[in-house]
């Protein structure tokens, strides 16, 4: 081994310009390779940060109705089917010892009507038990304006991105109630008008939905104005609200309207407790999936002496234990709610946040399409210029068969050249990589593209690179070592002492 | 007793679709510890013989035991070793590792065949002092003469101690001093370690260094010449 080592660093220093021109290769494939396994890791890193733990968690669950499971970043006008099963939804989840946490919401898309303009805007809405959400979610987004709702409370939540959004659509600055104009988070050009600025402390929206028009406009009272700790520009579209107000907005039952058509006492009389409504009402005209016929107005009464599960949602986030096999909990989530006959199936976070998780995935995909596609190239280059040494060498090598080197002597030592280069250039390569990965979060890289937030993971370019991370990268360097060495070592192992003498 | 016995010895080589012999049927016996010379014009089979008995190149036909082993029918491997452990070679060119130094291109087959880096340079040592190449050892071939550089061959070849050592015109790229030099060293080594050699010249001057002189043309050996 000592003497293969020997001859191999000794021709590494005899042709340095070849071995300058691999070398260079492996470090530059190392340097990407290594930064790019930072950032596919800060990627995943920041996505399940960002969309699992601050948004929707690892599973969704929606209704079997619904068409697609994109329920996030919807086109418009595609309604999110409504959920009426959530205490039997709630019983099976509740058995599911992988089950961290779970959180029913509805989710739809809301007109933004002003009495100045006839043309609507539009925000997403959340429907939530405000301290439930806090439970599920607790730092994903700061109440930088206004507070935060207290249980049972109606009330909105108003993203300061979409606020801004707004101003310009509308001219009107929304405020919390009670709140006053503050300067620092005003936008450009509301700081420009800000003598003039015309304020609103509260919403007019109309739930919107493909089903039966029963939606109401409902004026929202503004609690607080938001920001999201990450992903504002695209979670920045999605306005909190009281499921309440929610589901009387889009034209859902109520806990209210259930609890005013169902007593309790009936409920126990038939036998009704804690089963499906809609088995109650399902031959009920006046009952389509979950809407009811007659828009209500909101009601400034507080809902807590209710039960808000007993009313519509559109979804259910659920966050698994840490080590949870995904798939399998999927499948077995998947299999528990059709036996329960809960009329809703459980979709992977991905495919619930759309486009977000799609282009997470394609992302992800193509930066490791990149790193794969650079390393066939590295491997090619360095295959050629080591095969062209092989042959430039048939004398010194057949020379070294006819005194008595066996083929794996040959393949050792063309092994062994490759194999310090790849250790210093490298491993050169990765250090300045992890160097790189580690510096380029100082420089608080931001961006106002959407998309390449996602990339970023959040609002910065957070690159990160773990033990695994650098293990892996070695482990691929180790892979393009060997497979660059394998057919120049096949063509120098088969050099024969006739090819030294014949070349003479 | 016979070194190397060679019977109907056949070597062809293909050019094309046409089929050009190099050795029509050698006969030949080489009794141990001699000093053989292999004599003929350019193209007559001499190098082809050489080759066939040291392993690099492949009979057509015929039998060619060496030692008492018929070396026509192993595999890479066997043959590998027969040239590691019972033959040297001295190349016309020198053929030395031009990245290892002197001693360390003389201690090269010694570290093929695993034995300890100490043993190997003290084989190594004894030899350069023999070839007369001492004050050389940390040289690279590049910093060698052509003599110089023929003598680490001798050393090299001798090295393992072999049965036999084959040297391919070995004085053919050296002036006539030098190559006399040269062949003067072997022809002393081989008294001093009493190995065969057999090596291939066209050099009528080389011829009086010889104990045994074989003739061969036209792939045939002729007649053996009287010694001068």
């Amino acid at each position: 081994m000592k003497l293969i080592l020997t001859i191999a660093w000794r021709n590494i220093l005899r042709h340095k310009g070849k071995s300058l021109v691999i070398g260079v290769i492996l470090f530059t494939g190392a340097f990407l390779m290594t930064v790019g396994n930072g950032v596919i890791s800060g990627m995943a890193a920041g996505v399940e940060e960002n969309i699992i733990n601050g948004f929707m968690g690892d599973i969704v669950l929606i209704s079997e109705a619904q068409k697609s499971d994109n329920i996030l970043l919807n086109m418009m006008g595609s309604s999110i089917e409504p959920i009426n099963s959530y205490k039997k939804i709630k019983e099976v989840l509740a058995a599911q010892p992988y089950v961290r946490h779970f959180l029913p919401v509805g989710k739809n898309l809301a007109m933004v009507l002003d009495e100045n303009t006839d043309t609507p805007g539009f925000a997403y809405l959340i429907g939530v038990d405000f301290a439930e959400y806090r439970k599920m979610f607790p730092d994903n987004f700061t109440v930088i304006e206004g507070s935060y709702p207290a249980r049972g409370e109606r009330a909105l939540l108003f993203p300061d991105f979409a606020r801004n959004e707004f101003y310009s659509f509308y001219n009107i600055w929304f405020l919390p109630e009670g709140g006053k104009v503050v300067k620092e988070n005003l936008s450009k050009d509301a700081l420009a008008a800000i003598a003039t600025l015309p304020v609103s402390s509260s919403a007019v929206m109309m739930g919107m939905s493909s089903g039966i028009n029963t939606t109401s406009d409902i004026r929202f009272p503004i609690r607080g104005i938001v920001r999201y700790k990450a992903l504002n520009k695209i979670f920045g579209h999605f306005c909190l609200v009281d499921i309440e107000s929610y589901r009387e907005c889009l034209g859902y039952f109520t806990a209210a309207d259930m609890a005013a058509q169902v007593p309790k006492e009936e409920k126990a009389l038939l036998g009704l407790e804690g089963s499906d409504l809609d088995s109650l009402f399902g031959g009920d005209s006046m009952l389509v999936s979950g809407y009811k016929k007659a828009p209500r107005q909101i009601k400034a009464e507080k809902i807590a002496a209710r039960n808000p599960e007993d009313g519509t949602y559109n979804a259910v986030f659920i966050k698994l234990n840490p080590g949870t096999a995904y798939k399998d909990a999927l499948a077995r989530l998947n299999r528990g709610l059709s036996e329960a006959g809960t009329g809703v199936k459980a979709v992977p976070w991905n495919k619930a946040s759309g486009p977000m998780g799609s282009m997470a995935l394609i992302i992800k995909s193509a930066l490791f399409l990149f790193v794969t596609l650079l390393f066939c190239v590295a491997v090619i280059i360095i295959v050629n210029t080591l095969t062209m040494s092989a042959l430039e060498r048939a004398s010194e090598i057949g020379m070294m068969r006819a005194v008595g080197a066996h083929k794996t002597f040959i393949a050792g030592m063309f092994l062994g050249e490759t194999a310090i280069l790849a250790s210093v250039f490298g491993g050169g390569g990765i250090l300045a990589g992890i160097l790189a990965v580690r510096l380029i979060p100082l420089f608080r890289i931001t961006t106002d593209n959407d998309m390449l937030q996602i990339l970023y993971g959040g609002n910065f370019f957070n690159p990160l690179l773990s033990f695994s991370g650098v293990l892996l990268t070695v482990f691929q360097l180790l892979v393009v070592t060997i497979i660059a060495a394998l057919y120049p070592m096949k063509v120098a192992g088969n050099i024969t002492p006739l090819d030294a003498i014949s070349r003479d | 007793m016979n070194i190397i016995e060679i019977k109907d010895l056949k070597k062809d080589y293909p050019l094309g679709d046409t089929i050009v012999p190099a050795l029509r049927g050698i006969d030949l016996a080489v009794a141990e510890g001699d000093f053989m010379s292999i004599i003929g014009p350019s193209g007559s089979g001499k190098t082809t013989l050489l080759n066939v008995i040291g392993c690099i190149d492949f009979a057509t036909a015929g039998s060619v035991k060496v030692g008492d082993r018929e070396i026509t029918a192993l595999s890479d491997r066997q043959i590998t070793d027969i040239r590691l452990n019972k033959i040297g070679f001295i190349f016309q060119t020198f053929n030395l590792i031009p990245v290892l130094d002197v001693i360390e291109n003389i201690e090269f087959p010694l570290l093929l065949m695993k034995k300890s880096a100490a043993e190997a340079r003290k084989r190594a040592d004894k030899l350069i002092e023999e070839v007369g190449l001492k004050e050389y050892a940390a040289h690279r071939p590049a910093e060698l003469s052509g003599g110089q550089r023929q003598r680490v061959a001798i050393a090299r070849a001798l090295v393992t101690n072999p049965d036999i050592v084959l040297a391919d015109e070995p004085t053919a790229n050296l002036d006539s001093v030098t190559g006399a030099s040269i062949l003067e060293l072997m022809r002393r080594m081989n008294e001093i370690e009493k190995t065969t050699f057999i090596f291939s010249t066209h050099d009528a001057n080389v011829l009086k260094y010889a104990r045994r002189i074989v003739k061969i043309k036209d792939g045939l050996i002729e007649k053996e010449p009287a010694l001068a």
